[in-house]
């Protein structure tokens, strides 16, 4: 079969799977979408700086197991090559998500003020730690339907992970603008973070499964947490 | 209606807690030394609600059947916790001690951890007058003029060996020779025994003749006049009871 004919450029240009492909110099001579959107939240001389470090001895491809986390971003692989010594190529591959069935249980989803919820966690944290701590809150956002065990769970696990910090800053705020349509009426969304100067990680994958359960978006990074939910009343997600 | 009294920080931060969260349907737990307020305190936020005790599993788990709202105490005798079901219930539990951790973090939203006395001076101070009146008034005493400060107290068991502490103190500043007697007649009846009793039992009443007239007459010289024994037996008296 003659493929030399095939333009390929575009199968590669709407890959998921970001590529790029460098110059000698660390110039970027091409990239595809996905790379384009990665490039928001790394540099190019980092990305640059894995492609040499993997680059294969001889001319050729090699490909390379090894976790990559960029904000949301989660590679599992990358394949990096080149054929002569002007241009080096590095292709990143995107880790599966598992989606899981998600089976919501309605029963156990009260109408909540989430604000007594997150004084009532703080005040459980201000029992065992004495770290300064500052809320902002918006006392306006309306009640939702939350499972409220599941939740306080999820708000203590999160807090508590920055039990060594000096100093936390807690803020729970509607996103304006954003919103989900559910049924053809716009739910809101609030997030609800923390940022201190050091998060413990090991109760991690609790939070996450937690999160998970009460259909929570939930983002960690080493200052920083961030849960975002909707302010819904009717929960069918998904 | 049950009273608690605190103004332990931490306490009032529980007492805040649970106040938020009393309309709320989430599973609570507070464990610390036993003999510290947890019932108490339990009671006090929530006095109507039905109390079970987690030395029975069965009717544990049949109150949680019928009630939304419930306290159980003794949370850690349960024989199997796994087998309970907390949704959508308001639950109050007390512990002496944790257990199993993974799963008091999986069954309970708020874990709340009650400061034995020991943390809590204040608290002792206000939990000794209150021992004390009511000690007074169960044996019967006239109130008496007794610095407060002089009633030693022990902490070691929290409420327990406080309470203790303070009737035991109580009884002994009542006692006349007569009580001190009888008190020691059902100790012997108890405990005497084996072959060289006389020479044992009678520190009993040496040792403290001797603690006490040191104290109060300060010399040696000047006790063994007022006991009216020779200098030399009472020192050997006081290197056989090692005295100080």
């Amino acid at each position: 079969m003659n493929t030399t004919s095939i333009d390929f450029k575009s199968f590669i240009e709407w890959d998921n799977n970001p590529f790029i492909l460098f110059s000698d110099q660390g110039k970027i001579l091409y990239l595809n979408n996905a790379a384009e959107i990665l490039f928001g939240y790394v540099t190019k001389q980092e990305l640059y700086n894995i492609s040499l470090s993997y680059a294969p001895q001889n001319f050729g491809y090699k490909t390379t197991s090894l976790t990559l986390n960029y904000d949301t971003f989660m590679f599992h692989a990358i394949t990096v090559g080149y054929e002569n010594e002007e241009q080096i190529s590095l292709r990143l591959y995107n880790t599966p998500r598992i989606k899981t069935e998600r089976k919501i249980e309605k029963d156990k989803l009260i109408t909540t003020d989430i604000n007594i919820l997150l004084e009532a966690n703080i005040a459980l944290f201000r029992t065992k730690n004495t770290n300064s701590l500052k809320l902002l809150t918006d006392q306006d956002l309306p009640a939702f339907k939350i499972d409220q065990n599941n939740f306080s769970k999820l708000l203590r696990k999160t807090l508590d992970a920055f039990r060594a910090s000096d100093s936390i800053d807690i803020s729970l705020k509607l996103m304006f603008g954003q919103h989900v349509l559910i049924e053809n009426k716009r739910e809101s969304i609030a997030q609800f973070s923390i940022v201190a100067n050091g998060r413990y990680t090991n109760t991690d994958a609790e939070i996450r499964t937690l999160a998970e359960v009460s259909q929570i978006k939930c983002m960690m990074k080493e200052h920083l947490s961030n849960l975002k939910f909707l302010l819904s009343n009717n929960p069918v997600i998904d | 209606m049950e009273t608690f009294f605190s103004t332990s920080d931490k306490i009032q931060h529980i007492i805040k807690s649970f106040n938020l969260t009393k309309t709320l349907f989430v599973s609570s737990i507070i464990i610390g030394e036993s003999h510290t307020g947890k019932k108490s305190l339990a009671r006090y936020l929530f006095p109507d609600t039905l109390l079970v005790s987690g030395n029975d599993q069965k009717k544990v788990e049949e109150a949680l059947e019928n009630n939304n709202e419930l306290i159980i105490t003794n949370f850690e005798k349960l024989s199997n916790q796994n087998a309970l079901d907390f949704t959508n219930k308001r639950i109050i539990a007390t512990a002496d001690y944790m257990g199993n951790q993974d799963l008091i973090d999986d069954l309970f939203a708020f874990i709340y951890t009650m400061p034995p006395l020991q943390e809590r001076p204040e608290d002792v101070n206000h939990i000794k007058h209150l021992f004390i009146k009511e000690a007074l008034s169960i044996l019967m005493i006239e109130e008496h003029n007794f610095e407060l400060d002089d009633v030693p107290i022990n902490l070691t068991k929290n409420n327990k060996s406080l309470k203790r502490s303070i009737y035991m103190h109580l009884m002994r500043q009542n006692m006349d020779a007569q009580d001190i007697e009888s008190v020691l007649y059902h100790y012997l009846i108890k405990h005497l025994d084996g072959n060289d009793g006389y020479r044992e039992y009678l520190g009993l009443y040496e040792k403290p003749l001797i603690e006490a007239g040191l104290k109060k007459f300060g010399s040696q010289l000047q006790l063994s006049q007022v006991l009216g024994i020779n200098r030399n037996t009472l020192r050997k008296k006081i290197h056989e009871h090692n005295i100080d």
